[in-house]
C-alpha cells in the first residue's frame, strides 16, 4: 500500500499548490511593468506608485484602518466584560447567552446586513463611519467572546486569590494580575477582530453612507467594473499584506500564550 | 449623590448576581439593539409593516410571503442555492477527505502542512475570489498557458459560467471541510485498524466499515460549515458568475439596494433564515452547537 500513501501525498501537495496559485499570480503580476496578466515583462513598482498617488485609495485606507481600530476597541471591551461574566458566574440564562454569541456567527451575513440597514433607516441613524463601526462590532464582539472565554476558563484561580489575600481589591487584581495574564488572548482576539473588520465587504456596503469607501469596496467596485487589472492586483496585494501581517502575529501570540 | 454611589458600590461588592448582570449588560444591550432588533424589524416588514410620513402602518398579513412564493424565478434561485450548496459540500468532502486523512494519519509534518493550508484563509474572501478571477479570465493565466501550449486555439470563457462558480466555491470553502475532518480523524484510534486487520478485514473494507463511520461526526460538522455559508453566498456568483448563476444572496441584494421593496426583501430574507435555522436544528440533534463553530 506504499503506492497509495504516495498518491495521497501527491494529491495533498497538488491541492496546496492550486490553493496558492491564484494569490501568487496576483502578487507576481502586481509587479509587472506592463498591463499583461500572462507575460511577465519586467519588474516594476509603477502600479504601486500609481496607487499611492490616488487620493481615493488613501481615503479608503484611512477609513478601513480607523473603522477597524474602533471596532476592535469596542469589541474587546464588550467581550472582556461578557466573557468574564460567562466564565466566572454560574447563573441561569446560559443558553440565551450562547444564542447571542453563536447566532451572529452562523446567520448568513447578507441577511444580517440588510436587517441592520432596515434598523438604521427606521431610526434615522446616519449611515457612515459610526454606522459601519456599530455594524461590524456585532461579529467583532461575538468572535472576541469566543476567543476570550476559552482563555478566561483556563486561568488559574489561585493567582487571583493570592492577590486578594495580599490586600488587592477587585479592580487592582483585574488590572495588575488578571489582565496581564490574559494579554496574549486579548491581543489574539484584537488582531482577529481587526482583520475581520478590515476585510469586511458585505456589511460595510449596507451600513456605509454615500461616498464612504473602504479598501474592500474599492477592490470590489473595480473588479466588478473592469475585471482584473494590475492596479487592483497591487491594491489587493497591499491589503493582503496587512491581513497576513496581523494573522501571523496572532498565530505567534497564541503559540506563545500556550506555553506560558 | 456620592452617598448613593458608595451604597451602590458596596451593594455590587456583596451581591454576585448583581456583578454578573452588570458585566453582561453592555454587550447584551448592544447586541439587542444592533443584532436582535434589526431582525425583529425585518420580521415586522415581512408581515406588511410600512412607514409613511414618519407614521407606522401595520396591518399584519402574509401577503409578501405569498408574493415571494409567486415571484417569477425565485423558486429556481432558491433551489439553485440549495443545489450549489449541496454540490459544493459534496465536492469538498470528496477532495477534503483524502487530504484530512493524509494530514491526520500519514503525515510526518502535520503542523507545517496544516499551517500551509491555513495561510490562504488569512486572505479575505473577496481577495481570494478576485485572485481566482485573474487565473480564470479570458486573458488570464489558465488561458495563457493553454494557448501557449497549443492545447486550445481560442481562449476558454470560464468566467460567468457555473464552472467558475464551482471552482471558486471549492477554492474558498475546502479548508472549512478539511479542518473539522482533520480534528476528527486525528483522534482515530490506530489500534482499531489493527484489530480490523487481525480480524481479517482488507484495507478497503476497514475504510468503509471502520474509519468512515467513525469520522461521520467530522463529515457532518464540515458539511454544515460549508453548506450554510455557500447557500448564502453573494460575492462568488456576483464576481465570477453571471445572472444565470445568481443565488439567494444576490436576489436579496438586488431587491434591497435597487428595487427597494422592503416588504418583499424582508419576506425572502426571513424565509432564508428559517431555512438555515431548520438545518441547524436538525444538526443539533446530532451534535452540540459549540462543535458547529469550532
Amino acid at each position: 500500500m506504499k503506492i497509495f500513501d504516495k498518491i495521497l501525498k501527491s494529491f495533498t501537495i497538488l491541492i496546496l499548490i492550486l490553493m496558492y496559485l491564484p494569490i501568487a499570480t496576483m502578487i507576481f503580476f502586481s509587479f509587472n511593468s506592463t498591463k499583461s496578466l500572462v507575460r511577465f515583462t519586467g519588474f516594476s513598482f509603477r502600479w504601486y506608485s500609481a496607487l499611492f498617488q490616488n487620493r481615493i485609495v488613501w481615503g479608503a485606507l484611512y477609513n478601513s484602518i480607523t473603522v477597524a481600530v474602533v471596532v476592535t476597541l469596542v469589541s474587546i471591551v464588550l467581550a472582556l466584560l461578557m466573557a468574564n461574566a460567562i466564565v466566572r458566574y454560574e447563573y441561569r440564562g446560559e443558553s440565551i447567552i450562547d444564542a447571542f454569541i453563536y447566532i451572529p456567527i452562523v446567520i448568513p451575513e447578507i441577511t444580517e446586513s440588510l436587517a441592520i440597514l432596515i434598523l438604521y433607516i427606521f431610526l434615522g441613524f446616519p449611515r457612515g463611519f459610526w454606522g459601519v463601526v456599530l455594524g461590524h462590532a456585532t461579529f467583532g464582539a461575538t468572535f472576541a467572546v469566543v476567543v476570550l472565554r476559552a482563555r478566561i476558563a483556563g486561568l488559574k484561580k489561585s493567582v487571583e486569590e493570592a492577590a486578594r489575600t495580599l490586600g488587592a481589591d477587585e479592580i487592582q487584581t483585574f488590572f495588575r494580575i488578571t489582565l496581564p495574564i490574559l494579554m496574549p488572548g486579548v491581543i489574539a482576539a484584537a488582531l482577529l477582530v481587526f482583520t475581520l473588520s478590515f476585510d469586511d465587504f458585505i456589511k460595510t456596503t449596507f451600513t456605509r453612507g454615500p461616498g464612504f469607501n473602504t479598501l474592500p469596496l474599492i477592490i470590489y467596485d473595480s473588479a466588478k467594473r473592469g475585471g482584473v487589472s494590475p492596479e487592483i492586483n497591487a491594491l489587493s496585494t497591499f491589503s493582503f499584506g496587512i491581513s497576513l501581517l496581523f494573522s501571523a502575529v496572532r498565530l505567534f501570540t497564541l503559540r506563545r500564550g500556550r506555553y506560558e | 449623590m456620592e452617598d448613593f454611589l458608595k451604597k451602590f458600590i458596596t451593594k455590587v461588592r456583596r451581591k454576585r448576581r448583581l456583578q454578573y448582570i452588570l458585566l453582561l449588560l453592555p454587550a447584551m444591550v448592544y447586541l439587542t439593539i444592533f443584532f436582535m432588533a434589526p431582525f425583529v424589524l425585518t420580521t415586522l416588514y415581512s408581515l406588511n409593516m410600512a412607514t409613511k410620513d414618519r407614521q407606522f402602518l401595520f396591518t399584519p398579513s402574509f401577503e409578501w410571503y405569498l408574493h415571494a412564493f409567486e415571484m417569477e424565478g425565485l423558486l429556481t434561485i432558491f433551489l439553485r442555492s440549495i443545489g450549489y450548496g449541496l454540490a459544493n459540500t459534496l465536492l469538498c468532502v470528496v477532495l477534503g477527505y483524502p487530504i484530512a486523512y493524509y494530514i491526520a494519519v500519514k503525515c510526518k509534518y502535520r503542523d507545517v502542512i496544516l499551517l500551509l493550508f491555513m495561510v490562504p484563509l488569512w486572505v479575505s474572501f473577496l481577495l481570494r475570489t478576485y485572485a481566482l478571477m485573474g487565473v480564470l479570465s479570458s486573458s488570464g493565466l489558465l488561458n495563457g498557458v493553454l494557448l501557449g501550449l497549443g492545447i486550445i486555439k481560442e481562449p476558454l470563457e470560464i468566467l460567468r459560467t457555473p464552472t467558475a462558480v464551482f471552482i471558486a466555491m471549492v477554492y474558498n470553502y475546502l479548508l472549512f471541510m478539511i479542518l473539522p475532518l482533520y480534528a476528527n480523524l486525528e483522534k482515530l484510534d490506530i489500534s482499531l485498524l489493527e484489530a480490523a486487520a487481525t480480524l481479517g478485514a482488507g484495507k478497503i473494507s476497514t475504510f468503509f466499515r471502520v474509519i468512515l463511520p467513525l469520522s461521520l461526526p467530522g463529515i457532518v460538522a464540515g458539511s454544515l460549515l460549508v453548506f450554510i455559508p455557500t447557500t448564502g453566498e453573494f460575492i462568488i456568483p456576483d464576481l465570477v458568475g453571471g445572472p444565470d448563476t445568481y443565488m439567494l444572496g444576490n436576489v436579496i441584494w438586488l431587491i434591497f439596494l435597487y428595487t427597494r421593496n422592503w416588504n418583499l426583501g424582508s419576506a425572502i430574507s426571513i424565509l432564508f433564515i428559517l431555512f438555515i435555522l431548520a438545518i441547524i436544528m436538525v444538526y443539533l440533534k446530532y451534535a452540540g452547537i459549540k462543535e458547529v463553530v469550532f
